[in-house]
């Protein structure tokens, strides 16, 4: 499996290229050969655009196309854009952190205006930006026309099979794949802790892998109930880094004496869970060699990182390596690192032949990252009318984005702190930023209620920015906010310079409770395709949903039918405004609607029952 | 191996279907039908639903053999020459998709659902496509899409 320390160096460096470079992006690591940095290219009648991210459905391929089309001046028709191709397109980051919109966007316009020879069209004269073109890919989607990774073949690959111990750690004791080598045209690779077979059929792999005997010694898997006790006692705390992109400890004023001297303190822990991405399609990849050169085709969010990883795991030159990343079904940050890349590519230099790997949803479950469970210590303290005038947020394992709080509060500590976790966990839909929402919202919703005021207008009383102001004043006259003790609930925040606000209602439902209604008021800033934000902004919520009720992995996590993830009936009437901006610049907005549901969930529970819900799921 | 008759998207055919075979995995690596797609194996996801003798049924745990002297529909057969079926024009008019990775399976579980209901209500577009998930969330849009396509298709 790849390791942490290539994934680190290239989120630095595409984080300190976009810092200094600003729109005009090429980043590459140090060790490449031929890097293409071209953006739009003229083929004939219609113009190539490049970029080496990809769609995986947040509708990345039509904006792109948009973006180019408005300064071309040519229709969205006349744009043909080639995406995460390591041999064919510039390395302009992963697709990850909500970045197209702010900075892939910038660029591909800044690209268009130069081959049209002037500056960016100012969004006031916009045709084609700011109207909601329908996704490119529609068509094909409807008829089934449409190519996944997994859909990829290659006549000649052979099918590759990964034997798995039973414990998520364990070491091989002993091998026995006598039987399995003598069975006609298998391939049986072992490296390290790697086990494969490759044969010409599914079927033979699979016959030949049950052939072989392997001992591991397991170790136990760690009980996650304990991790929050351990991560009190043993994590480690953040130091200030401005270079990163989350900085990890944010500090205004002084947080320790704040919290001494003010007149009424509290302090709430919360907890949220490991969850499982579940896209609907599960990864798959077909790796052939050519001599010493390894071509791969995926579908992963970040080809040129996908392929440093390859290339160290297999040990060799990055330039040999040549990663080409189809649309996956779904992402959601699940699909960033190099994993089932590597078990195809070592299968195939083995065999000497094309080999496809697609992983079953159990591997998917077992064996890809999860989003990081989090534990969430929130103190603050008032002045006696209820003014938070010193805050501290910790948060565990977890991580930084989404810490530090909207609201104008004199003295902050906003501390990420590092922690060991048991189990296999990365990226996911605004990382961080669900766990952090929910702690600090939860928390401010129980000191509305300690100091006997409407949570709306309480947050309004800590909110200097106006562009919050008013998504919160929208939302609760759409909402027709009933103020306290009416079983709504509310919850805000500055996602990624985006200003959302989220009005939940509950009902009970015998003995259980039930979503009643949502509403979701937001902004951010000039909406590129209208359309496709919506679609956004609700999936991103009907996601949240899935998350505050009823999601959570288990290292016994096996199945769908064990992990619940949201479906039809689960999905309460969903109300959407979005504010668009023209003048201002554009907020990613990939992520962002995700971060709300469960804190609005959870206080509209508090109105309801009268009982605080601190850990996620709350249906658990 | 066995060799099943049946019909598949109009076409009368002859397969050679190995025992124990799913009827997704012929769809898709025999037939190179793969608008069907694999999601979870076990018919929790329904993005595997094909059309056989009418019924949606998850081809991910159907026995191959069971699709013999039968009709079998997947959403490469669903439009008629380059006009689309209702139901896929409604799924295009509304964007009724992200990823679209369970859009032909979505689309053919309510085809069958139309094909016995003309007219359902919203709650039992819900009830009936309960067995499908789309993991990008656009649950909102596919109830719409499917019940501007009865409209359309009662209007005839």
């Amino acid at each position: 499996m790849a390791d942490a320390g290539l994934l680190r160096e290239y989120k630095r460096r595409e984080f300190l290229h976009l810092l200094n470079a600003g729109a005009t992006l090429t980043l590459a690591l140090p060790v490449q050969g031929a890097q293409t940095s071209t953006r739009i290219a003229r083929v004939g009648e219609v113009y190539e655009l490049y970029t080496g991210k990809i769609d995986m459905g947040q509708g990345l391929r039509t904006l792109l196309a948009q973006a180019a089309a408005e300064e071309l001046g040519v229709a969205v028709s006349a744009i043909r854009v080639i995406m995460g191709d390591t041999a064919r397109t510039p390395d302009d980051g992963g697709t990850w952190a909500s970045l197209t919109t702010p900075q892939t966007v910038p660029a591909v316009r800044e690209a268009a205006a130069r081959e049209r020879g002037g500056p960016p069209r100012p969004p006031a004269e916009w045709n084609v930006l700011g109207q909601s073109t329908p996704n490119t890919l529609g068509r094909d989607i409807v008829t089934g026309a449409q190519i996944y990774a997994g859909d990829l073949r290659r006549e000649d690959a052979l099918a590759g099979v990964i034997l798995r111990p039973a414990a998520l750690k364990a070491r091989f004791e002993s091998v026995n794949d006598e039987a399995a080598r003598k069975r006609p045209n298998v391939t049986v690779v072992r490296q390290g802790d790697f086990l494969g077979v490759a044969a010409p059929t599914l079927r033979e792999a699979r016959a030949a892998a049950r052939l072989i005997q392997a001992e591991w010694r397991p170790e136990p898997d760690p009980p996650i109930d304990q991790l929050a006790a351990e991560w009190e006692k043993s994590g480690v705390a953040p130091v200030e880094d401005l270079q990163t992109r989350y900085p990890p400890l944010v500090r205004r004023g002084d947080a320790e004496n704040a919290l001494k001297s003010a007149k009424n303190v509290q302090k709430t822990s919360f907890w949220l869970p490991f969850v499982a991405h579940t896209a609907l399609e599960t990864r798959s990849a077909i790796a052939e060699w050519q001599g010493d050169r390894l071509t791969v085709h995926c579908g992963k969010q970040a080809p040129f990182l996908v392929r440093a990883e390859v290339a160290k795991a297999l040990g060799i030159a990055e330039e040999q390596v040549h990663i080409v990343s189809h649309m996956p079904g779904g992402g959601f940050g699940g699909k960033q690192r190099a994993d089932v890349e590597i078990e195809a590519a070592r299968l195939a230099r083995a065999a000497g032949r094309a080999v496809r790997v697609h992983w079953s949803r159990e591997e998917e479950f077992r064996w890809a990252y999860a989003r990081p469970a989090g534990l969430m210590v929130v103190e603050s303290g008032a002045d006696e009318k209820g003014r938070i005038t010193a805050w501290r947020h910790r948060v565990y394992n977890a991580g930084a984005p989404g810490l530090p709080p909207p609201y104008a509060i004199e003295h902050q500590s906003n501390e990420a702190w590092r922690t060991r976790a048991p189990y296999r966990q990365g990226s996911y839909r605004s990382l961080a930023s669900v766990a952090n929402n929910f702690a600090r919202e939860c928390h401010m919703d129980e000191r509305a209620a300690e100091f006997k005021r409407d949570p709306l207008e309480y947050r309004l009383a800590h909110i200097e920015d106006t562009r919050l102001r008013e998504v919160l004043e929208r939302g609760a006259a759409r909402f027709k906010w009933p103020g306290p003790g009416k079983a709504c609930g509310v919850a805000c925040t500055i996602e990624k310079d985006g200003r959302l606000a989220i009005f939940a209602e509950a009902a009970r439902d015998g003995a259980r409770f039930r979503v009643k209604r949502l509403l979701m008021v937001a902004d951010f800033g000039a909406a590129l395709n209208p359309g496709n934000l919506k679609n956004q902004m609700m999936g991103g919520m009907i996601q949240g949903l899935g998350g505050a009720l009823f999601e959570e992995w288990t290292p016994a996590t096996r199945s769908l039918r064990q992990y619940r993830v949201p479906r039809f009936s689960d999905v309460p009437p969903i109300d959407l405004e979005l504010i668009d901006r023209r003048e201002i610049a554009s907020a990613g907005a990939g992520e962002a609607p995700i971060v709300l549901v469960a804190p609005a969930i959870a206080n509209a529970l508090f109105a309801l029952t009268g009982e605080r819900k601190r850990a996620l799921p709350l249906t658990r | 191996m066995a060799a099943i008759d049946w019909t598949v998207n109009g076409q009368r055919r002859r397969t050679d279907v190995a025992a124990g075979a799913m009827l997704l995995d012929v769809l898709r690596d025999e037939l190179k039908l793969t608008g069907a797609k694999p999601g979870c194996g076990e018919g929790a996801c329904g993005a595997c639903t094909v059309l056989l003798d009418g019924r949606a049924v998850k081809a991910c745990v159907t026995p191959a053999l069971s699709a013999r002297n039968k009709t079998v529909v997947t959403i490469e057969g669903l439009a008629r020459g380059e006009e689309l079926h209702p139901l896929q024009q409604a799924f295009l008019d509304v964007e009724a998709y992200q990823c679209g990775y369970c859009t032909p399976g979505m689309i053919l579980g309510a085809a069958a659902l139309l094909e016995r209901e003309p007219a359902p209500g919203e709650a039992r577009v819900r009830q009936a496509l309960e067995g499908h998930i789309c993991r990008c969330g656009t649950y909102p849009r596919i109830v719409e899409a499917v019940r501007r396509a009865a409209l359309e298709m009662r209007r005839g």
